[in-house]
């Protein structure tokens, strides 16, 4: 067996090392590193003393996001959260500042919302905030507290207390002494009347019962059919009638008020109180027709086919406004880069240079557009043949451009690109590292079985916003001596307006 | 009475000046190295070959290291953790550690005493049997041939080992926490990657870089300047490995003061 060569043996040595290196990176770094996940919401707190950024956001205890930026806004403190994509947060979440354990870390936890008010879009901003319990805030008010308890005391001790106190307070215990003593003489004589009451009590409470029963009934199917309140308020007539109604009532229930003294009446006069009984089995009967669906009212309640063409209405509406929701975000996302490169080439002693427009209609989707001027041309081939002999020409035209065009996608920090490289076909891989302020690149093209591919192999460090440094070694296993190490340097910038431009271009959904 | 003052003077500016040209000597050697590092042709082979001596035959000695540092640390650490009933924090302790400080340092020192050792050694003989002058006579450079191949070698392969070294230890103490210590795994492994950053691993890389240079570097410097034959050879090997130990923790201070 061939033993196994030197240069295999780093090989392998190097690629293990790295993959482990990528493991250990994607395990700890799995929020917040590189390409990050999920979105942005803000929330302005008082107080945060003891929250750290990266510290855990949660929902009934569980990790929803991270805390991304910790900053001071107009006094106070403004936390931008990143939360987890799949978490949708409704609009009227509430945040607090939590402890785990009484020494733990702070964090903070998000009560959830109701769903009706819709979800937050991200950047939005979390209104509702509990303020940190701070301990000097809690015993100023419990000091407050205790004060005002004292003037209450002092008050009370200036009431009861002194010899005036003391003979007022005996006047009310003989008194309250004397009015009982009359109480019990008046139930004592009325016995037989009081007795007559409560029987009569008794049954008008049964009927009304009932009537309670199926106006229970009644209000269960109005809040069933949610759609019909809206028909309520747009049908004027209804609405007007129901107000009269209400008037009316309003005045039958002042009257009512008005005749006090009806309640002696109805301790002396049985038949009154029978028409109150009958009143109540007529009103049972109403509400037992409306149920069944009879009469107006009754449709209302009853009729399904309202309630579902008022739902379908609502819904188109619903649909209409997330798929302008999905063209802005898609607005949002759509990025556009220009770059120019320029790379020294030490052995040709001459310069490459890259013009790109890098269009990223996703964060994670790129396309690649580009012109090269390389010093050492385009290079045609073609063959002749001449006595019977295949012959090869190479030409290299020097004023030709080569051509760029590649589609990439990005998996967190590892970019896999694909396409045309310098007017040829290739595949490129990019790895991202240190916040992206570092790209290491290896890109293969131009393969060719008479020779072998171009390789090439580079970094990118990011000095400025726009500038960056490279260096790298292009050709490297060339076979016609091509190899160079060169450096460089690279500019790019955003283009806001080109963004703009190509999202209003109409898009298929 | 002047003459022992003068005596002394004499001695004093005898050790300065030696100290001058020592430091001078590194300084010059130094830049030489940076220079022929980066001007073509470069010697793949060589370079490969160094690879392979500093990194690949000095894996199973970082494998050890590693592992039993991480498996101790955990022992260690258990037994302090278990006061405050916090033992899961075993794994990110450990974890801190390996990757901050115990796996470039040690690392680094394993690699001293193998690689470094043996560049001073087989520089030095090459020096005392008048093979490098050889080299000059052929109008071949010797740094070019001999220096820049080595200590490319150790820039590169030290952060490759320490990525080694850094797992394997992070293994061993998970191998003790949880399967002997029988602390909770998922708090093990959660702690671990909550109290742990890219930034630890990456400076912890970046440390290891600066020791592969260091090592190498004094390594291939006290080679160059045996003299004395095979006695010169044998104390070149030892101050090449006590100057390079030093200068590396030394040096560990001021890196971690700078990065952390």
């Amino acid at each position: 067996m061939r033993s196994i060569s030197t240069e295999a043996k780093v090989g392998l040595f190097v690629l293990v090392a790295l993959a482990v290196l990528a493991y250990m990176s994607f395990r700890v770094g799995e929020y917040g590193f590189g390409h990050k996940k999920g979105y942005l919401v803000t929330a302005a707190f008082d107080n945060v003393a003891g929250l750290e950024k990266d510290a855990s956001v949660r929902i009934a205890g569980v990790e929803v996001g991270r805390i991304e930026e910790i900053s001071l806004k107009n006094g106070r403190a403004q936390v931008t959260l990143r939360i987890h994509p799949d978490v949708e947060l409704e609009k009227d979440v509430q945040a607090s500042i939590k402890t785990h354990g009484i020494l733990g870390d702070k964090y903070i936890e998000i009560a959830p919302g109701t769903e009706e008010v819709g979800y937050m879009r991200p950047g939005g901003e979390i209104t509702r905030v509990e303020q940190q319990a701070d301990l000097d805030r809690l015993l100023r008010e419990l000091g407050s507290i205790t004060s005002d308890i004292m003037a209450v005391t002092a008050t009370l001790k200036d009431v009861v207390g002194g010899e005036e106190g003391q003979t007022n307070l005996k006047a009310i215990v003989s008194n309250t002494k004397e009015l009982s003593e009359n109480l019990n003489r008046v139930v004592t004589q009325n016995n037989e009347k009081i007795n007559l009451l409560v029987t009569n009590l008794n049954r008008a409470s049964g009927s009304m019962q009932k009537t309670f029963a199926s106006l229970h009934e009644i209000t269960d199917k109005i809040n069933k059919g949610q759609g019909t309140i809206g028909q309520l308020v747009e049908n004027r007539e209804i609405f007007d009638n129901l107000n009269k109604t209400l008037a009316s009532l309003n005045k039958i229930t002042e009257k009512v008020s008005q005749g006090e003294g009806t309640i002696g009446k109805l301790v002396a006069k049985d038949d009154l109180f029978e028409t109150l009984n009958r009143t109540a089995v007529s009103l049972q009967n109403i509400t037992e027709k409306i149920d069944a669906g009879e009469g107006t009212i009754g449709k209302l309640v009853n009729d399904e086919e309202t309630v579902e063409s008022l739902n379908a209405g609502l819904k188109s509406i619903d649909r209409s406004m997330s798929g302008i929701e999905r063209y802005i975000s898609r607005a949002d996302s759509f990025r556009t880069f220009f770059s120019y490169r320029g790379e020294y080439l030490m052995s040709e002693s001459n310069a490459k240079s890259y013009v790109n427009v890098r269009i990223q209609p996703r964060e994670d989707v790129f396309y690649v557009l580009g012109a090269v001027a390389d010093p050492r041309g385009r290079r045609t081939v073609t063959e002749r043949i001449a006595d019977g002999q295949t012959v090869k020409f190479e030409e290299y035209d020097k004023g030709e451009l080569l051509i760029d065009a590649q589609i990439g996608k990005r998996f967190r920090d590892i970019a896999m690109r694909g396409g045309f490289f310098e007017s040829t076909g290739g595949v490129g891989v990019d790895y991202f590292a240190l916040n992206d302020t570092l790209k290491i690149t290896f890109e293969a093209f131009d393969f060719d079985k008479d020779r072998n591919a171009h390789l090439k192999f580079y970094a990118d460090y990011r000095l400025f916003r726009h500038v960056s440094l490279t260096a790298g070694w292009d050709d490297f296993i060339s076979s016609e001596g091509n190899e160079s190490p060169f450096v460089g340097l690279s500019i790019s910038f955003e283009d806001k307006d080109l963004k703009y431009l190509l999202s209003s271009i109409p898009i298929s959904r | 009475m002047i003459g022992s003052i003068f005596a002394v003077l004499d001695r004093t500016g005898r050790s300065v000046i030696h100290v001058l040209e020592e430091l001078g000597g590194m300084l010059f050697l130094f830049v030489s190295i940076a220079r022929w590092a980066v001007s073509p042709p470069f010697k793949i082979r060589q370079i490969m070959k160094q690879m392979e001596f500093v990194g690949v035959k000095s894996l199973f000695v970082v494998i050890l290291t590693g592992l039993f540092t991480g498996m101790v640390s955990a022992l260690q650490g258990y037994h302090g953790f278990k006061m405050f009933s916090a033992e899961s924090l075993v794994g990110s302790t450990v974890a801190l550690a390996m990757t901050r400080e115990l796996g470039p340092v040690l690392t680094s020192l394993m690699v001293t005493a193998r690689a470094g050792s043996a560049m001073a050694a087989e520089l030095g003989t090459m020096k005392v049997t008048e093979q490098i002058d050889a080299l000059y006579v052929m109008a071949s450079n010797p740094v070019k041939h001999l220096i820049v191949p080595r200590v490319i070698a150790g820039v590169i392969m030290l952060p490759a080992l320490t990525i080694v070294s850094d797992f394997v230890g992070i293994f061993g103490s998970y191998f003790v926490g949880v399967g002997l210590l029988d602390i909770n795994k998922g708090m093990f492994i959660r702690n671990m990657t909550k109290f742990v950053d890219l930034g630890d691993i990456y400076n912890g890389l970046v440390k290891a870089a600066v020791f592969g240079l260091i090592l190498s570097f004094i390594g291939c410097y006290k080679g160059f300047k045996t003299t004395g034959g095979a006695e010169g050879v044998g104390k070149a090997t030892t101050e090449a490995v006590v100057i390079s130990a030093i200068t590396i923790l030394i040096c560990d201070y001021f890196l971690t003061a700078l990065m952390f």
